[in-house]
């Protein structure tokens, strides 16, 4: 899944270990999700959400255009 | 940032190597002690040029693949930055066991802990009941204990889904290969089919998807 994760954490001047340690999580889960090989689980993009302040499909992409597609 | 950040993703194709690197070492001080056994049974005394030649190669290749790891190993202690706690935790353990392990088998295998026709810890002959007793008590009580730590306090859900995907190849691996190994052996193909072997295929299999998944 596309994200903004690398975007929000260059606005802060982060490193991955950073927002790692931020969400509790290792950073090679952070450039995991980062790269798109990992999808987070919802509690997991809940508390990306709220640490950058933003709603989740601000960050996540699922690509989905309105149901046109099969 | 990024730069940090690129150097420190190298880190698990440098473990990969480093791992790789430790395996031929090990390999190759077993060629060493294989050559200096042969030639103590043929009645020992001075080696010939060839040999010195032989030894002096495999000597080498240990020192270079040491060098390596050493090199490897500064190139990660350079690219550390700060660390999430939940993975210091983690990288504790990981070295802790790693290096409980090592000494472990080190020690049985200095110790004498089996017959001299045995051809160590991975094998199917006899060993000491008592020795038998400490291993079972190891695998079986304290490595479950440890395991459950790590998962609750080290593990996040990203390596638990790498877990959960190498469990997953390692079953497949498991329900392919020993069915088609015994139908070889009944056709008189290959030997049979060894339990403890089995057991290090699905290992090897889980290990190799975790670890491509966790950091490659």
């Amino acid at each position: 899944m596309k994200n903004q994760l690398k975007v929000l954490r260059a606005m802060r001047n982060w490193s991955q270990a950073d927002l790692g340690e931020h969400l509790d999580v290792s950073r090679q889960a952070v450039n995991a999700i980062e790269t798109g090989k990992y999808d987070p689980s919802l509690p997991l993009a809940f508390k990306i959400s709220r640490l950058f302040d933003l709603p989740i499909e601000q960050i996540f992409d699922d690509e989905f255009d309105g149901g046109k597609h099969v | 940032m990024f730069d940090v950040d690129e150097n420190a993703d190298r880190n698990g194709r440098r473990i990969l190597w480093m791992s790789l690197c430790g395996l031929g070492i090990i390999m190759i001080l077993g060629a060493i002690t294989g050559l200096l056994s042969a030639h103590m049974s043929e009645g020992g005394g001075p080696l010939n040029i060839a040999s010195y030649t032989v030894l002096a190669a495999l000597m080498s290749g240990t020192l270079l693949l040491a060098f390596v790891i050493w090199k490897l190993f500064r190139q990660m202690k350079r690219s550390d930055q700060k660390v999430p706690q939940r993975e210091k935790v983690y990288n504790r353990f990981f070295i802790g066991s790693f290096t409980f392990g090592g000494i472990t088998g080190l020690v049985l295998a200095l110790t004498g802990g089996f017959d001299e026709t045995e051809a160590g810890l991975i094998s199917n002959d006899a060993m000491s009941p008592t020795l038998a007793i400490i291993l079972s008590i190891a695998i079986g009580v304290i490595a479950p204990a440890i395991t459950l730590y790590w998962h609750k306090h080290a593990v996040d859900e990203q390596e638990e889904a790498a877990y959960r995907f190498g469990a997953l190849i390692a079953m497949y691996a498991f329900w392919f290969i020993a069915p088609v190994w015994w139908l070889l052996w009944r056709g008189g193909m290959l030997p049979e089919v060894n339990g403890i072997t089995l057991y290090f295929m699905t290992f090897f299999a889980a290990t190799a998807v975790w670890f491509w998944k966790k950091y490659l």
